[in-house]
C-alpha cells in the first residue's frame, strides 16, 4: 500500500503540490490525470524520492518511501528518458538495467539474467529488437523496451508517468493491454496519463490531481463535473470510438 | 645506455596513453571531455600552491585536484547546478589562484612550455612504475565497476532508482580521473593529457559502437598514436607530446572518411 499523508512541494513560495492526502491500496491499477502543471510528475518524483517534500510523507508498505526504496526496487518509466541516442546500448542493455542491482560489484549479468530480460522483452512485444541499438528504435518500442525493464525489476509496483507519449493509439491500446495484464497478475500500476478514453477503459482507481487533490476514486464514480472541475473549463468530454 | 632515455620515454608515452583511453570511452559518452583540459587548469592552483608551501609536488597538486573535483561533483548535485558551469568556475578560480599565489613566490620561474608539453624525454623509473600502476588501478576499477559505470554514463538518475551503486562509482571515477591527470600532466603536459582523453574514444566510437570494443579500440589507438608519435618526433626533431596529438588527429581524420557515423 502507498500513502500520501499531508504532502506538499514547494519551490521558492509557489506550491506545486498542497496537501496531498490519500492511499493506493495493492493491485490496484491508479489513472492520475490533471492539466499541465498539475504537479503529477512531481508528486512521481516524491515518491521515487527524486524531489524531497516540503512537509508530509510518503509511506511504501507502511515504510517512509526514501528507506523502502533503498531495499526494493520499484518499475519506473519516466515522461522522456533522457539519453543520448548515439550512447553504445541495445535493447537487452537497457532492459537488464532493471537487474543489476540484484548483483554485487564486479560481477557480470549471466544467462539467467538474460534469458528474464528476453522474457520480458517478449512480453512488451520487442524481443526482435533485444540486439538492436537504443538509437535505432522508434518511440514506441522504445518506450516498450523500458517497460520491459520496469517488470524485470521484480517489484510489486509499476510507476509510469504518461507511457503513451509519442505512440499512435493503436500503439497506446496495445501498451495498456499488457498493463492490463500485468494488473491481472498481482502489480500495483500507477500511471499518469491525458488520455481518459484509455483509462476508463483500464484503471481501477483514479486521482484528479491540479496542485491539490480533486478526487480519488473508483473509475466509476468519477463524473464530467469532478474532471471539470480537476482541468477547468478547457476541457470537454467526447465520447470516442474506434 | 645512451638509449636507455629513449625506451623510457616511449614506454612512458604509450602507459600514458592506455592510462587515460581506458577513461577516453566514458568521458566522451558523459560529454565531460573538457573535464581533462578543466583538471589540468585546476592543477596549476596545486602546483603554485606546493611551491609557495615546499610540499611535495606530486602529492600536493594530486590531493589539490582530487578534492576540487570531488567539490564539483558533491555542489553540482546538492545545489542541483549544471556540471559543465560548477567545472568552468572552479577552472577560472583555480587559474587565478595559481596565478596569485606563484606571483607571491617572485623568485621562481614558470616553464609554461613543460606545462603544456610535459617533458617525456625526462622520465624516470620512478614515473613508469607510477604510470604502471595507474594503468592497473584504471583497468581494475572498469573491471569492477563495469556495469555501474554503464548505467551512469546512460542516465544517472534512471540508475539511482533501479539502486545501481551510481554515487560510489562516480565518486571513484572523479578521484582517478583527477590522479590520472595530475599524474600524466607532469609527463606528457595538459594538450597531450586532453588530446588522449578525447580522440582515442572519438575515433574508436567511429569503428564500433559497443562500449568494450570501443575501449579495446581506443587503447589501441592510444599505443599506435604514442608509438607513431613518437617515431615522428625522434626523425623530425619536434616535441614529442605535439607529435603524438598530430599523429592522433590524422588517425581521427582517417576514421572520418573511412567510417560512417
Amino acid at each position: 500500500m502507498i500513502e500520501f499523508k499531508n504532502l506538499s512541494y514547494s519551490i521558492d513560495s509557489t506550491a506545486i503540490l498542497k496537501d496531498i492526502d490519500f492511499r493506493i491500496a495493492d493491485n490496484e491499477f491508479v489513472a492520475i490525470i490533471g492539466p499541465n502543471g498539475a504537479g503529477k510528475s512531481t508528486l512521481i518524483k516524491l515518491l521515487l524520492a527524486l524531489l524531497e517534500p516540503s512537509s508530509g510523507e510518503i509511506l511504501i508498505d507502511a515504510i517512509p518511501n526514501h528507506k523502502w526504496l533503498k531495499m526494493n526496487s520499484i518499475g519506473y518509466l519516466p515522461q522522456k528518458e533522457i539519453y543520448d541516442r548515439h550512447f553504445p546500448a541495445t535493447a537487452l542493455d537497457i532492459v537488464l538495467m532493471g537487474l543489476a542491482a540484484s548483483l554485487p560489484l564486479g560481477k557480470r549479468f549471466r544467462q539467467a539474467h538474460r534469458n528474464i530480460a528476453e522474457a520480458a522483452l517478449e512480453q512488451c512485444g520487442v524481443l526482435k529488437h533485444r540486439n538492436s541499438l537504443i538509437g535505432t528504435l522508434s518511440g514506441g518500442e522504445f518506450q516498450r523496451v523500458l517497460l520491459a525493464r520496469a517488470i524485470v525489476s521484480g517489484s510489486h509496483y509499476l510507476i509510469l508517468d504518461e507511457p503513451e507519449a509519442g505512440i499512435d493509439q493503436k500503439g497506446v491500446e496495445g501498451f495498456f493491454t499488457i498493463l492490463k495484464d500485468l494488473h491481472v497478475a498481482g502489480k500495483t500500476i500507477i500511471t499518469i496519463s491525458h488520455d481518459l478514453h484509455t483509462l476508463s477503459k483500464y484503471c481501477s482507481f483514479l486521482v484528479c490531481l491540479n496542485v491539490t487533490l480533486h478526487c480519488h476514486s473508483k473509475t466509476e464514480l468519477l463524473n464530467s463535473e469532478v474532471i471539470h472541475k480537476t482541468f477547468g473549463d478547457t476541457i470537454q468530454l467526447v465520447d470516442k470510438h474506434y | 645506455m645512451i638509449y636507455s632515455f629513449v625506451i623510457f620515454a616511449l614506454s612512458g608515452a604509450i602507459l600514458s596513453g592506455i592510462c587515460l583511453a581506458l577513461f577516453s570511452p566514458f568521458v566522451t559518452l558523459r560529454k565531460i571531455s573538457y573535464m581533462g583540459e578543466a583538471l589540468s587548469h585546476i592543477a596549476f592552483a596545486g602546483i603554485a600552491l606546493a611551491i609557495l608551501s615546499g610540499l611535495n609536488l606530486q602529492i600536493t597538486t594530486t590531493i589539490f585536484v582530487v578534492f576540487i573535483s570531488l567539490m564539483i561533483g558533491i555542489l553540482s548535485r546538492k545545489f542541483k547546478l549544471e556540471e559543465a558551469n560548477t567545472i568552468t568556475i572552479f577552472l577560472s578560480v583555480s587559474m587565478a589562484l595559481g596565478i596569485t599565489l606563484i606571483s607571491i613566490k617572485r623568485s621562481y620561474v614558470f616553464d609554461l612550455s613543460s606545462y603544456l608539453f610535459g617533458n617525456v624525454l625526462f622520465i624516470s623509473k620512478g614515473d613508469l612504475i607510477s604510470l604502471s600502476i595507474l594503468m592497473f588501478l584504471n583497468a581494475g576499477f572498469i573491471w569492477l565497476f563495469f556495469k555501474e559505470l554503464f548505467y551512469l554514463t546512460y542516465n544517472q538518475e534512471i540508475a539511482r532508482v533501479y539502486r545501481i551503486k551510481t554515487d560510489l562509482a562516480n565518486y571513484l571515477f572523479l578521484i582517478l580521473l583527477a590522479v590520472n591527470i595530475v599524474i600524466n600532466l607532469k609527463i606528457t603536459g595538459i594538450i597531450l593529457v586532453t588530446a588522449q582523453l578525447i580522440l582515442p574514444a572519438t575515433i574508436a566510437f567511429r569503428i564500433n559502437k559497443r562500449l568494450i570494443p570501443a575501449i579495446i579500440i581506443s587503447i589501441l589507438t592510444a599505443v599506435l598514436s604514442a608509438a607513431g608519435g613518437f617515431y615522428l618526433s625522434w626523425i623530425f626533431n619536434v616535441p614529442t607530446g605535439a607529435a603524438i596529438v598530430l599523429f592522433e588527429f590524422v588517425l581521427y581524420l582517417l576514421s572520418l572518411l573511412l567510417f560512417k557515423s
